[in-house]
């Protein structure tokens, strides 16, 4: 852990680090890094309710999925990016920070997710991609992204409060 | 100035119990900011899809109509958790909003965006190939990216 927070040390101290920090580069990231929660998560949103069998139940999951698909990767790009940026102007303070060490936590839990769902209900997509109800697996795979995504947002709010 | 003349309501409102009760208990400002982006994420997530099928990015097959009735429960959704917290927000900073310029953008941008949603966007979701779909498209997700890009320098720029 101690090459770890000498590596969050360096990133706080460097020009690009205190850069960001002290002007008004701050803002415009974090608000970019807010807004593009419509774009990744607002979109995974509707892609769980679908796998719950909520929302648009008369459309193939495999439609909504590669039609979101482009459009949601794009918004975690933009959610990396920025959030890469903000964590390099507070690469100390997030060290510290409970709810940032949590926020990671989560969203490791996410992707294993849906590494989970990928590898198994996932492969036998043609039995039940038109269903309007999809499997339980299925739909318990959509509730746990929902309640993890939730999660990763709430810690996200906190930690800006222990900056 | 008109904004003057109200200055009393904003002073009040920090004199309610709902003021009082927010900001005694330190956790419960942020928790309402939480449970605002929760409504973010929704209003923003299904207008930004709407819009993206408005202007034939996303979902070309599946009619607009077919598709706003599905989405617009949770846009509403969305729209009822984010205005009765951000009234919290704002009884609890009222003076403050007052006098933070990004404030009052933010209502401004609301007001049109509200207008304009109820309006000239649920318009061009009722019917198929609307003539209007790319305006509409284009002036919803302005206003509607306005209020949470004004609602965020709020806390920054004042």
């Amino acid at each position: 852990m101690t090459s770890v927070l000498e590596l969050c040390k360096l990133l706080d101290r460097s020009a690009i680090g205190t850069d960001i920090r002290e002007s008004l580069l701050f803002p415009f990231i974090e608000g970019a890094h807010v807004l593009a929660l419509s774009l990744s998560i607002g979109l995974v949103v509707i892609t769980d309710l679908r796998l719950m069998g909520i929302v648009m139940r008369n459309r193939p999951a495999s439609e909504i999925w590669s039609q979101f698909f482009p459009w949601m990767m794009s918004g975690f790009a933009v959610m990396f990016l920025t959030g890469a940026l903000l964590f390099w102007s507070h690469a100390l303070s997030a060290y510290h920070s409970t709810a940032f060490r949590v926020k990671l936590l989560l969203l490791i839990l996410s992707g294993l997710n849906a590494a989970i769902y990928h590898v198994t209900i996932y492969r036998k997509l043609e039995q039940w991609d038109a269903s309007p109800t999809p499997p339980l697996q299925a739909r318990l795979a959509g509730w746990t992204s929902l309640i993890l995504w939730a999660g990763v947002i709430t810690m996200g709010r906190i930690m800006a409060y222990t900056f | 100035m008109i904004a003057a003349s109200i200055y009393p309501f904003f002073a009040w409102c920090e004199r309610t119990w709902v003021c009082k009760e927010i900001t005694l208990h330190e956790s419960l400002f942020p928790a309402l900011e939480t449970i605002h982006l929760f409504g973010l994420v929704l209003l923003l997530g299904t207008v930004l899809i709407l819009s993206l099928r408005l202007l034939g990015l996303l979902m070309p097959h599946q009619p607009v109509p077919e598709l706003a009735r599905a989405l617009g429960r949770y846009t509403a959704l969305g729209l009822g958790i984010m205005l009765p917290s951000g009234v919290l927000m704002f009884v609890a900073t009222a003076v403050r909003c007052y006098g933070n310029t990004s404030f009052w953008v933010k209502m401004c941008f609301l007001a049109a965006a509200l207008v304009f949603h109820f309006t000239y966007f649920r318009k061009a979701l009722c019917s198929e190939n609307s003539q209007n779909a790319r305006l509409a498209a284009c002036g919803a997700l302005f206003l509607w990216f306005g209020v949470g890009a004004a609602g965020r320098s709020i806390g920054f720029l004042g």
